[in-house]
Parts: C-alpha cells; sequence; structure tokens
C-alpha cells in the first residue's frame, strides 16, 4: 500500500541540514510501514483462519446443500452431519454464563469500586485475578468429580418445584443425570465472571469523582448514581467486557466436555446432556477421517460465524443505545 | 489566633429557634456551624469553624488553596460522606436543625442544599434527563408535570432560550458555560433552599463567567448561596458577606464591603492585597 504522500512531513525549505531531515522522514516512513505491516498481521491471520476452516469444510458445507446448518443429525457411521446440536449448545451454555455471570460481576465491580472498604479491596480483587488464572481443565475436573454430583443431587427439587411452572417447566424436565447444558452453563459462568469483573471494575474506576459526587448532590441513593451514571458512561467498556467473557464461553472447551455429556440429542431441557462446538471437536477429531473430518472443520467455521454475528449484535445494540442518549 | 475565631459580631439567634423564622427579616441565619471540625486520615482541615450565613443572601468563602474553603462547603451537604474516613464534628444547623446527625435523612438534606461543582459535570444523557433525573428520586411526576419543571428549572438557569429545540440532545454537546448553567438548572430543579457553588467559574471564560455571576445575582431572591471562589473580585462584585480562611480557620468573616475595604485582621489584609496567597 503505497503511503499517502499528504501524511508525509511538509517539504521544508532547502538548508544546511536538508539530508538529516531528508533520513528523518525516511525513519518516519519505515516506522509507519512496520506498525501497519503489525496491524496488517492480525487482519492476515484471521482471514487465514477463516479461509483455511471453510476450505478444510467445503465438503459438507456444500456437499448438500443447507443440511449442515439445519439438520441435528450427526451420525458419523453413516457419514451423515447436521450441526445444528453443537450450535445449539454452544449457544444456550454460553447463554446461561452470562445470564449468571454479568449480574454476579455487576455486583462483584461496583462492590469493589463503590463500597468496599480501602483493605477489603485489595484481597478480593486478588481473588478475582486468580479465578481467571486457574486452567480450564481444572475447572472441568472439578466440575465432574465435585460439581455434577452436586447437581445431580439438586435436580430432582428443580424438576420438582421449577418444572412444574407452564412453558419454562419444560427446561428443567428430565432425570436428574448432574451432567447437562445447565451445569456447563454454571461451570462457564464462574470461568468467565472474572474477566468480566475486573474489566468492570476496571473501567468503573475510570469514572470521574466530580461526576459521581454530581449525582449523589441531588440525594441519589448510590443505586441510582451506578445504575443510571456509572453504568451509562461505562457502557461501552461494560459491553466490550461482556463480550470478552461471552467469547470465552463461546470457545470454551476442555471443561464443557467433561460436564457437558456428549449427545447430539435436541432437547429443550437444560437438564439434558449435549453438546457445543468445540466439546464436538475436541471428542471426535482423534478418530476423524473423510467426511467426518470435513464436518469438525466446518464446525470450527461457524465458531468463527457465530462470534461474528454476536458482535455484530453487541455493535447494534451499543448504536441503538447511543441513539436513544441523543448522542448522534 | 484561636480566640480570634469567634466572631461575637454575629447573630446566632437561630440556635435555639424552630423552623418558625424561615422567612422573616434578612438577618435570618439560614445556615450555621458551631465548633466545626473535619479530619481526613491525618489531616485536620477545619478547625473549630463556628459562623452564621444568612437567608437569601450571598455568601462568599475566599482564601489560598488548600484552606479548606471547599472542605466547608463540603460538610454542608455532607457530600463528602461519600468516602470513607473523613469525619466532621461538631454542628451544622440548618435551620436549627443539625444535619451532622447521622439520623438526618442525607437524601433530604441533598434536596434543600444543592451544590454545584467547579467543572461543570453534565451526565451522559440528554439535556431534558439532566434536569428531570434529580427530580424523579424526590417526587412522582406525570410526563406534562416534569416537562413544566424542567422548564421552569432551564429558564431560572437562564439556559431555557439556549436549548429549548434541542432538550432530546447530549448534554455533553453544550459549551462549558452552558453546562455549567445545565448543572445550576439541576440543582435549582429540586427547589432547594441553600446552593453551594464551589469554584463554579474557574473552569469558564470571561463571557461564560458573567453570565453566571449575573445568574447568581437573580437567584439570590429565592436561595441562600453559598460560594467558594479564588477570585477575589468576583468575592467583591457578588458576593453580601464575605468569609476569609487561612490553614483550616476562619480568619474573618463579615460584610463584603467591610472585608475588603478595612478589614480587621492582618493576615485578611495580606491576602486580599495579594501579598500572599
Amino acid at each position: 500500500m503505497p503511503l499517502n504522500p499528504a501524511l508525509d512531513p511538509p517539504a521544508t525549505p532547502p538548508s544546511s541540514s536538508a539530508p538529516h531531515q531528508r533520513a528523518d522522514a525516511r525513519h518516519d516512513a519505515w516506522f509507519r510501514y512496520l506498525v501497519r505491516a503489525c496491524a496488517l498481521l492480525v487482519l492476515a491471520a484471521l482471514v487465514g483462519a477463516m479461509l483455511s476452516t471453510l476450505w478444510g469444510g467445503r465438503e459438507v458445507l456444500f456437499g448438500d446443500g443447507l443440511h449442515f446448518l439445519t439438520s441435528s443429525d450427526w451420525d458419523p457411521v453413516n457419514n451423515i452431519y447436521g450441526a445444528w446440536a453443537p450450535i445449539y449448545g454452544t449457544l444456550v451454555t454460553s447463554l446461561i454464563a452470562l445470564l449468571l455471570a454479568v449480574p454476579a460481576s455487576f455486583g462483584i465491580a461496583l462492590f469493589l469500586t463503590e463500597i468496599a472498604p480501602p483493605w477489603l479491596r485489595g484481597p478480593v480483587s486478588t481473588a478475582i485475578e486468580l479465578l481467571a488464572s486457574i486452567p480450564s481443565i481444572i475447572y472441568g475436573m472439578w466440575g465432574l468429580f465435585v460439581f455434577v454430583p452436586f447437581m445431580a443431587s439438586i435436580e430432582p427439587a428443580l424438576s420438582a418445584t421449577l418444572g412444574r411452572i407452564p412453558v419454562v417447566g419444560a427446561l428443567f424436565d428430565g432425570p436428574p443425570l448432574g451432567l447437562g447444558l445447565l451445569t456447563a452453563g454454571i461451570v462457564l459462568s464462574i470461568m468467565i465472571l472474572p474477566f468480566i469483573s475486573s474489566v468492570m471494575r476496571e473501567v468503573f474506576q475510570t469514572v470521574p469523582a466530580r461526576l459521581k459526587e454530581s449525582a449523589y448532590a441531588l440525594g441519589s441513593t448510590t443505586w441510582e448514581v451506578v445504575w443510571h451514571i456509572v453504568l451509562p458512561y461505562t457502557r461501552t467498556a461494560v459491553i466490550g467486557g461482556i463480550f470478552l467473557g461471552l467469547g470465552r464461553a463461546l470457545g470454551e472447551t476442555m471443561a464443557v466436555t467433561f460436564v457437558l455429556g456428549s449427545s447430539y440429542d435436541l432437547t429443550t431441557s437444560l437438564l439434558m446432556p449435549g453438546t457445543t462446538i468445540s466439546s464436538s471437536i475436541a471428542n471426535e477429531f482423534n478418530e476423524a477421517v473423510g467426511l467426518h473430518r470435513s464436518a469438525l472443520i466446518a464446525l470450527g467455521f461457524l465458531l468463527f460465524v457465530v462470534t461474528f454475528i454476536v458482535l455484530l449484535i453487541a455493535r447494534l445494540m451499543l448504536r441503538r443505545l447511543a441513539l436513544r442518549e441523543g448522542r448522534s | 489566633m484561636t480566640e480570634m475565631l469567634l466572631d461575637t459580631s454575629l447573630p446566632s439567634a437561630t440556635l435555639t429557634e424552630p423552623e418558625s423564622v424561615q422567612t422573616s427579616s434578612p438577618a435570618t441565619t439560614k445556615l450555621a456551624t458551631r465548633g466545626l471540625n473535619f479530619h481526613y486520615r491525618q489531616a485536620h482541615a477545619l478547625k473549630d469553624i463556628t459562623l452564621d450565613i444568612p437567608t437569601q443572601q450571598v455568601t462568599a468563602i475566599i482564601g489560598p488553596s488548600g484552606c479548606g474553603k471547599s472542605t466547608l462547603l463540603r460538610v454542608f451537604n455532607r457530600i463528602y460522606a461519600v468516602y470513607p474516613g473523613q469525619v466532621a464534628t461538631g454542628e451544622v444547623l440548618l435551620d436549627g436543625e443539625n444535619v451532622l446527625d447521622p439520623a438526618y435523612p442525607l437524601q433530604r438534606l441533598r434536596a434543600r442544599v444543592g451544590m454545584v461543582f467547579q467543572k461543570p459535570v453534565p451526565f451522559p444523557m440528554t439535556i431534558f434527563e439532566n434536569v428531570a433525573w434529580g427530580i424523579r428520586h424526590h417526587e412522582k411526576l406525570s410526563k406534562a408535570d416534569m416537562a413544566v419543571r424542567v422548564e421552569q428549572a432551564l429558564r431560572r438557569a437562564a439556559l431555557w432560550d439556549e436549548v429549548k429545540d434541542k432538550l432530546g440532545h447530549s448534554a455533553l454537546g453544550l459549551s462549558g458555560g452552558q453546562q455549567q448553567r445545565l448543572c445550576i438548572a439541576r440543582g435549582v430543579a429540586l427547589h432547594p433552599e441553600v446552593l453551594l457553588l464551589d469554584e463554579p467559574t474557574s473552569a469558564l471564560d470571561p463571557i461564560a463567567t458573567g453570565r453566571i455571576e449575573q445568574l447568581v445575582d437573580e437567584l439570590k431572591q429565592d436561595y441562600t448561596i453559598v460560594i467558594v471562589t479564588h477570585n477575589m473580585q468576583q468575592a467583591a462584585r457578588i458576593s453580601d458577606r464575605t468569609a476569609f480562611m487561612y490553614l483550616g480557620e476562619l480568619i474573618e468573616y463579615g460584610a463584603t464591603e467591610q472585608i475588603f475595604t478595612q478589614p480587621d485582621k492582618r493576615q485578611t489584609e495580606d491576602y486580599i492585597s495579594g501579598r500572599f496567597g
């Protein structure tokens, strides 16, 4: 890409130091090329990964019309592949994780920035960061050995109470296996909690004290100040933090694979086993050949697509909020 | 020096009086402090402050940076309580009631004592919402009533004509002077009795400053105004009474004219003649 001449340093009248200035201009130009190349590298890596998964999955993606996208049959023995069950599982577990982790993170960040006495802020912040540094395989193991039996013991109670409510009841119906979408969602929520809450805490701290003081000076309560002042002020970054967590939830593999039960049956019940895109890949990659392999790679491509759509939704949401606020 | 603090020439009659004196003679005390001390960590920021602020007048607090004048203002509406570790002892009497009493409801205090800060701080909302937001906490109004109330407040702050066609726009798009008047509108919208202004013009250009000063002069018909200012000409121009503070102590307090022409204390004279500070 040629350099825009308008961006070059303005030509100066020739003087004794002209060669020196030319060298400066050259160095600047090289520097610009260098940083531009760094930025392009990211794009190239992204496009490369997308194209290669698209190419690797072409047989199932384009082989049989839209069958791969619309069907939930996944039958490696007969070489029939439909991606709907993993897509569904991915979205549902991530959604559960967000529903649990976002309010909790908000509470944590709020407590740490607005309410906690100074001596408590350090230890709690450190605890959150430690939570983020636990490898996902540990969460998976803990999930399977400790949390799944626990869920198995409370699921009958869930079915007996929430399961009786019309419409919502279908979500909590089924045998108490312990494994399943709900369990995976809860484990995921614990995993993404530190990311969301540390981003929220950081950005809540950037709200100018005078902005909060002016709100308190009008007689507002802490809740009003946080909900109407702090949150709108930091909205972009907060949504960014949530989507950082969501991105992690969508792609998380090991922990989910352990507690999800790996089943391609589509069910409405959150207590039933399911599968996600990444756990399907993790479970099957070492025995996949031919069309099966192509199907797994195509799943990888779909994860790209799902993530893009989610990011797009986030962008649109931010734009609508900005319009409502009058910042057009 | 400490014995000079008690300015016995001032009326302190309201100390024991109930609320019945609100609308009587101009010499009535609206806000008063009695032996007020303020500590922040190790710092002793206010030392035994006792003064009476008369109703519907402008009282200016002047003094060099760090003398405690903003701190004093921040005690009046207990905004300091937002931060842990800041402690005020003594009494602050609003119509004779001690507002430092933990039992005194904070939200009610802040509705009665409004505050405008040094830098204009519009909320990240529309112009209309900036004014309506504060009202909503204290009163449930219908849409129409709220619109009337917001218009009144904006008119009171001499901002209505400039913003009436863009109430739905973000307040962040206004100029600095307009933003500061919006903050004043936000404050008066709650119908407070006292308005605290903490160097309200220090971030503004001379024209915007002039408008705010004019506004302060108009507002004193309805409100008791306490203004902290760095600018001594400003204090002389707009205030009826002036308090001079130095190193956390109230050095001198009296009619503005007297403070600026024939101060009693040497330190006051040195400060207003520009010899220090």
